[in-house]
């Protein structure tokens, strides 16, 4: 009882004050906004510990007071709340619409002034690197060989570390605390050598986070996950201890496997304790010498690690294009294995359901109709897309109304929309029976361990929704059709499992804001004139920059405004050289007040760098935000 | 004739006029007559070389506006053929199934894997309702299911959430992971570490961040499959070693300066790769004078203490304090923070300049997801409880030597590994001499070939037939209520043949008398299998 009191009383404090400063600030406030936010939070801690108290940036309390009859359960601070149902979309692909817009070309200038930007920094680097070796030769002593060794790294390799991305190392690798959710805090630091050293200052920033993969924002510290990760900390401690084949194998990972089979839609699903040893312990099993591997360009790096380890050939396509795929595969099957000219063993072609650079789809329709015809294996990686796209939160094949089954390899992570860790492989029962068998993760890599296994099974029953059955009708179970809810008989059952778990409308609720947000924020962007890359509802959104510059200026001024934002920038080598850019990636812990603080940011930045470069129609930024839910719901952009 | 000459008159008039121009232009251009007195010079100092010059300034040219991509048109593998051809060939193709169905016993296999119902630990309840004792899951120390650590989790729990959700360099480097780092390096003495979040993948990509084409790596015979895998993906040139054969290794390295000084190669970097206690056998390396090759021959040493970090030493810092050698006299010191620390994940320690080039070219540290925070704050508490408890090593041991004083001299059994590991590989023995029975290799005095991975007198022993004995020798261990393991290895992906065994993993957490009673089981199921064969 105590603790109700005291959560009631933290409660209405922070109403209080939350009311008490929105006086002061509800100019800042769109009129659309009013309806839409409030506050309450559901830990007591949460509420007491952030003082002394501000809300000039909204982060941690809505700007606008919630109306008595909103109840919020989540932290703001973790998930966002937003009450107004107009800020809601379903996303699923539209039949003969427009797949993927022609990708825009920068001015010349543009792409002059980055070669330019680059040629410069390459000769201050080489001649730093000469004036810096004859003066003081200390600096690059770990780049000479010296007393019979070679260096363990040559200056030319790594040049490109030292000179350019030195340069801008500070928006890297920033030590962080807490909960990833829609804000995070920031350990800040400082470097009085330029980037090479860093000390902490001690202080902390809570920064709006646009950043983490937290597509449908479970990395929270409260409620209905966390209640169950807890729960199985307390029965099954923190470990798995050991490999799946020996000793390593719990009840929980059956039951994990059987879950996320079921959730996929396939026969069968395996799991593993490490998202990029997935694909790279995973894909030698599947292929090997004499075999194909057809990869699109941009694949992820851990299926090239696979692919390399399985000693397979190799052959690339240009980035989803269906022109070059289908040339190639004409080509490879009717020269089959180089010099000898044997048909290939298999071909098994990979491609990614949402590249996470690009922000693009794969166009699986497309690719399942040349499938028919060449009778490739399909391996589809979902690391970015499961959970993150579709009506039904089942990634691509969800979004195009296609049969999971008709994919032979489904392939995802854990990391992202499920705020856990890890990864899986679905398919047919044989094939993953075979992978269980001859994959390295089976007899090597250690389990996945209890608790990440509890998150993996909670936050998916929080997507499907569970239905409650008495066990004497588990034949029934059966028959669920996908992508339906969960039985409960196929949840652990000392399992907590909260209310808005069970009727599904947790897991609902969080696929349409994602959905509205990742639209928004998308075709927003464009309507103030900026080059981005992507699918209109892809939750990444990849921003152009080119100049290398122009990176950590945008990343500096975003992360030192009233309302920090930490955004990533990506660059080559991950990129192409020319188009560096920022990535956002969405959340449904966002609000639409949250994508209109981002926006807001971009229209003053973006002003400043000239980085409106887009050909597409130009809106004022105040219009943009107040005729949100119709730019949503257009069918094409204006 | 002249009328010839003076028709072309014109004509040789125009050339030479251009002749005149294009000079009197190139000169123009700042810096030709440096390229022109070179060239000037180099013609009249060798004329062949001006033609060699040029061809191979053609041939550059041609490289250039080559097509990159392999198997490419013009190849002169390339049989053309016409699109009806190739529809043709398209449907004729029928490839083979993607995954070959399981084999009766590779199912049976399958199937025997025992699950846990509920928490692991020494004794866990299995989904068949049996409760077991526990001599196959890796808790050494005893630190799985620890209260305080447990209670450490769901503190951490409600202050970060699960996941890290994002790769360390943008925003998943949490202030847990940096104090976890900090904590491997104080408790090994190194500089630094870095955290892989996944103990298999650590050591492949370790190797390869470091050893590129043209590198050398002297590597073990016996070493891992995971490293074996870092090998193959770093494409670096490999010189083996007999397996813990120092001896061995001395003159790979012997042979390798020798070869380097006949050919006047440049100097590359080298490095030596190795096992702690190996997973193949329990075997257990001899750093000291492993340390003391590599700085006379000077590599640097890439150490995997996957299996010996959190088993041995007086506190469980692994080989360097068992052998009291400095952690800093090891380059690379890759451990297990899944196996040692009954946490998840890997690392790497080292000096900074090691650790932080790995920041960037650690391909699955840069690629991947940070481990989540509870993991990482569990560990810590693991290296705390450890540093503060070294009786939990002094129990390890004693339960070690338990099992080795009932196992150790049983007709039936051999044991390849140390006395002193924590990981106790039984290999069957079969006792009549009909059969192939394994042998020692029977050293012919002739070193084996350091190119080839296979030695020059391999063990000879019946896969086979030793896997379905010691499968048996398994599940009837497990019917008495001990849950023993095989080491399972992937036969035909491991670059040599592995000889199968059982592996005991012992545990702190058992009495000295359930680990002799355990290991009584174990010699009943290994008579009663193998005498059930005679």
């Amino acid at each position: 009882m105590s603790t109700a009191a005291s959560y009631l009383s933290a409660v209405s404090q922070a109403d209080a004050r939350a009311r008490k400063l929105s006086d002061t600030d509800s100019t800042t406030s769109t009129p659309a906004l009013s309806l839409s936010s409030s506050v309450t939070s559901s830990s007591t801690e949460t509420v007491l510990d952030d003082a002394p108290f501000e809300n000039l940036d909204g982060l941690s309390y809505p700007k606008v007071p919630p109306t008595s009859e909103q109840v919020f359960k989540t932290v703001h601070s973790e998930f966002g709340h937003c009450a107004n149902e107009s800020f809601r979309y379903t996303a699923r692909y539209q039949p003969g619409g427009q797949f993927a817009r022609p990708e825009q070309e920068p001015p010349h200038y543009v792409l002059l002034s980055t070669y330019l930007s680059y040629l410069l920094l390459i000769c201050v680097g080489h001649l730093r690197d000469f004036i810096g070796k004859r003066m003081r030769p200390s600096s690059y002593k770990h780049l000479m060989k010296q007393d019979g060794y070679m260096a363990l790294n040559s200056d030319f390799d790594s040049f490109y570390t030292r000179r350019l991305m030195l340069r801008i190392d500070d928006c890297f690798f920033q030590p962080v605390t807490g909960v990833p959710g829609r804000t995070i805090v920031l350990l800040d630091r400082s470097s009085p050598d330029y980037n090479i050293t860093y000390y902490p200052t001690g202080t902390r920033t809570r920064a709006l986070n646009i950043s983490s993969y937290n597509y449908l924002g479970f990395a929270q510290a409260t409620g209905g996950c966390a209640d169950a990760v807890e729960e199985s900390v307390r029965r099954y401690g923190v470990a798995a201890c050991g490999t799946r084949l020996e000793g390593g194998s719990l009840d929980l990972h059956l039951q994990a496997e059987a879950l996320v089979a079921r959730f996929i839609g396939t026969e069968d699903a395996l799991i593993s304790s490490m998202g990029f040893a997935t694909n790279s312990t995973i894909i030698p099993a599947l292929v090997s010498k004499g075999s194909l591997v057809i990869s699109d360009e941009l694949n992820h790096a851990s299926i090239r690690f696979g692919v390399r380890l399985s000693g397979a050939n190799v052959r690339m396509f240009k980035h989803n294009n269906m022109e070059s795929l289908e040339q190639l595969l004409r080509e490879v099957i009717s020269q089959g294995q180089p010099k000898t000219h044997r048909p290939w063993k298999k071909i098994l072609v990979i491609v990614e359901g949402l590249y996470s650079m690009e922000g693009n789809l794969c166009n699986l329709p497309a690719v399942l109709e040349l499938k028919k015809k060449y009778k490739f294996y399909l391996f589809v990686d979902e690391a970015h897309s499961i959970g993150a796209l579709g009506p039904h939160g089942r990634g691509v094949c969800d979004y195009f109304g296609i049969n999971p089954r008709s994919v032979d390899i489904l392939m995802g992570t854990f990391t992202k929309s499920f705020g856990a860790a890890g990864g899986y492989i679905a398919g047919n029962k044989n094939i993953i029976d075979r992978l269980r068998t001859s994959g390295h993760t089976g007899a090597y890599a250690e389990a996945m361990t209890p608790p990440v296994l509890t998150q993996v099974i909670a936050s998916t029953a929080s997507i499907m929704g569970i239905s409650i059955q008495d066990k004497n009708s588990s034949l029934q179970s059966q028959a669920v059709a996908y992508p339906g809810p969960v039985p409960s008989s196929a949840l652990p059952p000392w399992m907590p499992l909260a209310p808005t778990m069970i009727d599904g409308t947790d897991g609902a609720m969080r696929l349409r804001r994602l959905a509205f947000n990742a639209r928004y924020l998308n075709r927003a962007l464009r309507l103030l004139g900026f080059l981005t890359y992507g699918n209109d509802d892809s939750p990444v959104v990849p921003l152009l920059l080119f100049n290398p510059g122009k990176m950590a200026v945008f990343a500096r001024l975003m992360r030192t405004r009233a309302t920090p934002i930490v955004v990533v920038i990506v660059a080559y080598p991950a990129t192409p050289l020319v188009t560096s850019r920022v990535r956002f990636c969405l959340s449904a812990s966002h609000t639409k007040e949250d994508i209109d603080t981002v926006l807001t940011a971009c229209d003053e930045i973006g002003d400043l760098l000239d980085l409106k470069q887009g050909t597409c129609g130009r809106w004022p930024l105040e219009e943009i935000m107040a005729r949100a839910v119709e730019i949503v719901q257009m069918k094409e952009m204006p | 004739m002249s009328t010839t000459t003076a028709a072309l008159e014109p004509v040789f008039t125009f050339l030479a006029s251009t002749y005149g121009t294009l000079e009197t232009n190139f000169y123009k251009i700042p810096g030709s007559h440096v390229v022109a007195r070179y060239v000037k010079s180099s013609h009249q100092n060798d004329p062949g070389r001006t033609v060699l010059e040029i061809m191979l300034f053609i041939f550059a040219v041609r490289t250039l506006l080559q097509s990159r991509t392999r198997a490419d048109r013009s190849g002169k593998h390339f049989i053309k053929f016409d699109e009806k051809e190739i529809d043709e060939l398209v449907d004729e193709w029928t490839p083979e199934p993607l995954g070959a169905e399981l084999t009766s016993k590779e199912k049976a296999h399958l199937d025997a894997v025992p699950v846990i119902a509920g928490p692991t630990g020494p004794k866990p309840r299995l989904t068949t309702g049996k409760t077991v004792l526990n001599l196959a899951s890796y808790n050494f120390t005893g630190l799985a299911g620890n209260e305080t650590i447990n209670q450490k989790a769901v503190e951490v729990l409600r202050r970060y959430g699960l996941g890290s959700c994002g790769p360390p360099g943008f925003y998943g480097t949490q202030d847990v992971h940096i104090q976890l780092e900090k904590d491997i390096a104080d408790f090994l003495g190194t500089e630094a570490s870095i955290l892989y979040s996944q103990a298999f993948s650590t050591i492949s990509s370790v190797i390869p961040a470091f050893s590129k084409r043209g590198d050398i790596i002297v590597a073990d015979r016996g070493v891992n499959f995971a490293i074996q895998k870092g090998l193959q993906i770093s494409r670096s040139t490999i010189r083996w070693y007999d397996h813990n054969d120092l001896h061995s290794l001395e003159q790979v390295l012997e042979s390798v300066e020798k070869e380097r000084r006949k050919k006047g190669l440049p100097l590359t970097r080298r490095f030596i790769v190795t096992e702690g206690i190996f997973d193949c056998d329990g075997l257990i390396s001899d750093l000291p004078k492993l340390v003391e090759l590599k700085n006379k021959y000077k590599y640097r040493l890439i150490l995997d203490e996957s299996i010996s970090f959190g088993t041995i030493g007086r506190t469980g810092r692994g080989l360097t304090e068992l052998y009291n050698v400095p952690a800093t006299q090891v380059d690379m010191l890759v451990g297990s923070v899944a196996n040692g620390l009954a946490a998840g994940g890997g690392f790497c320690a080292g000096s900074s300049i090691v650790v932080n080039h790995q920041r960037i070219n650690g391909t699955s540290f840069v690629f991947s997801a940070a481990m989540p925070a509870m993991l990482a704050v569990a560990a810590s508490e693991g290296i705390n409880i450890l540093r503060n408890t070294p009786s939990i090593l002094t129990s390890l041991q004693e339960n070690i030597r338990a099992i080795h004083s009932v196992l150790d001299k049983v007709d039936c059994i051999t044991i390849p590994s140390h006395p002193a590991s924590a990981t106790i590989h039984l290999w069957v023995r079969l006792p009549s001499p009909t059969h192939l029975s394994p042998t020692a290799p029977v050293s012919s005095g002739k070193p084996s070939n350091p190119l080839s991975v296979i030695p020059r007198d391999p063990m000879q022993f019946d896969y086979d037939l030793e896997e379905k004995l010691l499968q048996d020798i398994v599940e009837e261990a497990l019917a008495q209520g001990v849950m023993i393991t095989r080491a399972k290895t992937l036969r035909g992906q491991e670059l040599t043949e592995v000889r199968p065994s059982i592996r005991i993993a012992v545990t702190s957490a058992l009495s000295k008398k359930d680990c002799e009673k355990a290991a009584n089981v174990v010699k009943a199921a290994f008579i009663k299998v193998v005498g059930r064969r005679r």
